[in-house]
């Protein structure tokens, strides 16, 4: 599958060089996306005392985060489509650091939920989707790699903001805290900044293309788009059938909907969904119910933190090597199927020995899917079908997203005991990873097939081609054949 | 005189005032030990019966025959076995409460027969507590009812064997949980709102009070004469609410829990700073984030001229090349003859 990818770019990836700056870049933005919703949930007893609100009423604010994160991302994809990378970040970063400079002169919680929910949501949309989308435009032979540690981000700024965070609310209260929290988060801005759209001057020619001089990623994208189609190479009606396209489908891409790898991915993560996060927020209350004290309980957290911290670049170079990059499909398949066991395998842990075991290998495995969450994507749609592909997914996803931790805390509070969530989030990961593995064993050899069709009308092609450029050549020869002897 | 508190199996009603001159026979009916709970409910009872006025031989002076409440005390026990030569024990109450503390003593390596032991309340012995301890299955023990009703009835009791051995009971006012070590913080001309809370398996107070302190005294909080004070209590929780913050206003506030047998103490501090606080850090981190963004576009400028004006070479010489390959080797003579 890679080789195709290639040839559908128009250009070689850098791979490389300022790559990798934008690897840190993506670092930043990614980190900032995941682990701002989770880290506010530090201020929410004291503004549920300052506003007498109940607790169910400040929590909106973390799920009006998510939902608008997770709703943004098509307006993301469109935008990027059209103005490329550096610009959506930056203004995604402004955006997040006015909500919440508004937010901390907040005088009702309604006024919580529209700055800090709404418009920091979407800012954060608007940071998360060009990042992955960039590595995608600058790595194609390191890909997963660049992912991986690019993913990296998320536990990383976790980590810091945990304790960051402790020391902002000691100091200045929640009012100040959001205050600095607003500048600190400008530094998207800053990995905005790293992210140069990538050179597209032309290396070698597609078939079809025409060269392009510099980034304006935009009409490149939409250019790449009609002429290209998905990681499959088709025949020659591809450009015709393109240029029928409505207004709508230059900016998004639903000609996904008829990819196979694309929905493959998106039916089998929205039931993965289900049970992604339910098992991170419910480790700690887990942990207490058994009998361990508070602070036992939350260095759990901070082992899986640990864990899930060093083993995405280890996942990424893993995925690269020669043996898995052409089978990643499977090496994804059985991350999820992992996750799954890893669940179904928890209420057998017995004590705290028990559950620091589960939380090692639940850190793995959480690791190991959120760096290959997508790259899969990417490697099934190719890089510049990413954009709208991701887009599409965040926004199908945002539901399972939403309600899969008070599905879970209605099975926690209707059986009394964690046994059974901890068996349906096995369940809801474990059905996808075997649906993933037959699905794409099916794909890969249908794909293969593809390939070495439209190979063999390649070659032939070529040899046409070749005939022609001899004969050219011959009668060029023999009209000008004695002045060109020197 | 009600006759019913003091009315026990034993059937014997005494009237308090005609017991209280020989305590001594009451503690050694006390040292007769006996293990089961019951029993000694039995012996605490005749205790009782037999000694009444047993609160006022802990105090130095005697006080008048109490009054006796009009519904029963409620009694508790609570022992402790001493393996070394100290040991303390928290006891947290709510209500007033006839409490039988019982001492075990294993010993020393000489162990005599009997030995001198009292009872001690806030290190002062108290009167009339002497008794002599006989030494039965290996163990020395001591056990006394004490009657605790109001504030001053807690403190520290401990029962002495010899002159070492020593168990403190502590009783004292049930404490609240959640104590908040940090300082709450708000800013000028903002609210604030502070909170108590008593945990879910502790019984109800009474009610509730605020304090500030005012120099080393605890002044409590009047919310009709300031109105800037505004107290809401449900039976667990209190919140206080502070309008229209000043700097004055920063302190210690002591939130009080009233039970029957005296009132909890919880402590919040209020820090009150302006908005200039948290502007710092800001102003500092946007300066550095502008800085930052404006050193990677810079550079990215210089390397993108740098790369212009060689681009610009190469591409007059990629120019002249393709011409020249489309005529064969005719191709290669233009470009000389260009050159």
């Amino acid at each position: 599958m890679p080789p195709a990818a290639v040839t559908n770019l128009g250009y070689v990836p850098p791979d490389g060089g300022w790559g990798w700056a934008v690897v840190v870049g993506a670092f930043i933005s990614i980190g900032f996306s995941y682990a701002f919703p989770k880290s506010l949930t530090i201020y929410f007893k004291e503004i549920q005392e300052y506003f007498s609100v109940s607790y169910s009423e400040i929590a909106w604010v973390s799920s009006v985060m998510l939902a608008s994160m997770y709703a943004g991302g098509p307006v993301s994809s469109i935008l990027v489509n059209r103005y490329g990378s550096r610009p959506v970040v930056m203004v995604g970063g402004l955006m997040v650091s006015i909500a919440m400079v508004l937010a901390s002169l907040g005088t009702t919680i309604i006024h919580l939920y529209l700055c800090v929910g709404v418009i920091g949501g979407f800012g954060l949309a608007f940071n998360l989707q060009p990042a992955l989308t960039i590595i995608g435009t600058y790595f194609q032979v390191k890909r997963p790699l660049a992912n991986g540690l690019a993913m990296t981000g998320s536990p990383v700024v976790l980590s810091t903001f945990a304790p960051l965070n402790q020391f902002l609310f000691d100091s200045f209260g929640w009012r100040g805290s959001f205050l600095v929290l607003g500048s600190i988060v400008l530094n998207c801005c800053v990995a905005g900044a790293l992210m140069r759209p990538v050179d597209k001057r032309v290396r070698f020619k597609p078939s079809d293309g025409p060269p392009r001089c510099e980034g304006g990623a935009a009409e490149e994208a939409a250019e790449v788009d009609v002429s290209a189609q998905s990681a499959d190479p088709a025949p020659e009606d591809g450009p015709a059938e393109s240029k029928s396209q409505s207004y709508i489908s230059r900016y998004i891409d639903f000609s996904l909907f008829r990819h196979n790898g694309f929905l493959i991915y998106l039916s089998g993560s929205v039931v993965m969904f289900f049970g992604f996060f339910a098992p991170v927020v419910f480790l700690a209350p887990y942990a207490k119910h058994q009998g361990t004290d508070e602070y036992s309980a939350a260095l759990l957290l901070s082992i899986f933190a640990l864990v899930d911290m060093f083993i995405r670049p280890i996942t990424g170079f893993i995925g690269n090597s020669k043996w898995v990059r052409p089978r990643i499909q499977y090496f994804f398949s059985f991350a999820v199927s992992y996750n799954g066991v890893c669940h179904l395998l928890c209420p057998l842990a017995s004590g705290y020995e028990g559950l620091v075991v589960y939380a090692v290998f639940y850190g793995l495995a959480f690791g190991m899917l959120s760096a290959l969450l997508f790259e899969a994507l990417m490697d099934l749609v190719g890089a510049h079908r990413f954009s709208s592909a991701v887009g599409l997914v965040t926004i199908i996803e945002c539901g399972p997203v939403l309600l899969g931790p008070p599905i879970s805390g209605a099975l926690v509070d209707t059986f009394r005991d964690y046994k059974y969530m901890y068996y349906a989030c096995g369940i809801f990961m474990l059905v996808p990873g075997i649906f993933f593995f037959i699905m794409h064993y099916y794909n890969y050899k249908k794909v293969n097939e593809e390939l070495m069709q439209s190979a063999l009308v390649i070659s032939n092609n070529k040899e046409a081609l070749q005939l022609r450029i001899n004969q050219d050549d011959e009668t060029m020869k023999s009209k000008y054949g004695l002045d060109t002897v020197d | 005189m009600a006759a019913s508190p003091w009315e026990g199996e034993g059937g014997e009603v005494r009237r308090c005032s005609e017991r209280r001159q020989k305590p001594s026979h009451a503690e050694d009916r006390g040292t007769t030990a006996m293990t089961s709970s019951w029993k000694q409910q039995l012996v605490q009872v005749l205790l009782v019966l037999v000694s009444c006025g047993h609160g006022d031989t802990k105090t130095a002076a005697p006080t008048p025959t109490p009054l006796p409440p009009v519904t029963p005390l409620k009694q508790d026990a609570k022992s402790a076995v001493l393996t070394g030569k100290n040991f303390t024990e928290r006891v947290e109450l709510s209500s007033p409460v006839n409490m039988t503390l019982s001492c075990t003593w294993k010993g020393d390596q000489d162990k005599p027969p009997n030995i001198t032991g009292h009872w001690r309340k806030d290190g002062q012995e108290i009167q009339d507590s002497r008794v002599t301890v006989m030494l039965e299955d290996e163990n020395y023990k001591l056990i006394q009812v004490f009657s605790v009703v109001s504030e001053k009835d807690l403190g520290n009791y401990s029962c002495v064997f010899g002159n070492e051995a020593r168990i403190d009971f502590i009783l004292e006012v049930l404490q609240m949980g959640e104590k908040r070590d940090k300082p709450v913080v708000s800013y000028i001309r903002d609210f604030v709102v502070m909170t108590c809370k008593v945990e879910e398996n502790k019984p109800i107070p009474t009610t509730w009070n605020w304090y500030t302190s005012n120099g080393t005294d605890k002044e409590q909080i009047n919310t009709t004469a300031s109105k800037r004070f505004k107290i809401v209590s449900e039976e667990r929780e209190t919140k206080l609410k502070v309008k229209d913050l000043t700097l004055d206003d920063a302190g210690q506030y002591y939130c009080g829990a009233v039970y029957p047998i005296g009132t909890s103490v919880g402590q919040v501090e209020l820090k009150v700073i302006t908005f200039m606080e948290p502007l710092k850090p800001f102003i500092t981190i946007l300066i550095e984030v502008v800085v930052l963004v404006a050193a990677i576009l810079l550079y990215e400028r210089s390397r993108a001229k740098k790369d212009s004006a060689e681009g610009t070479q190469t591409n007059a010489e990629q120019n002249t090349e393709p011409q020249g390959d489309d005529k064969g080797a005719e191709g290669n003579d233009s470009v000389r003859q260009r050159k």
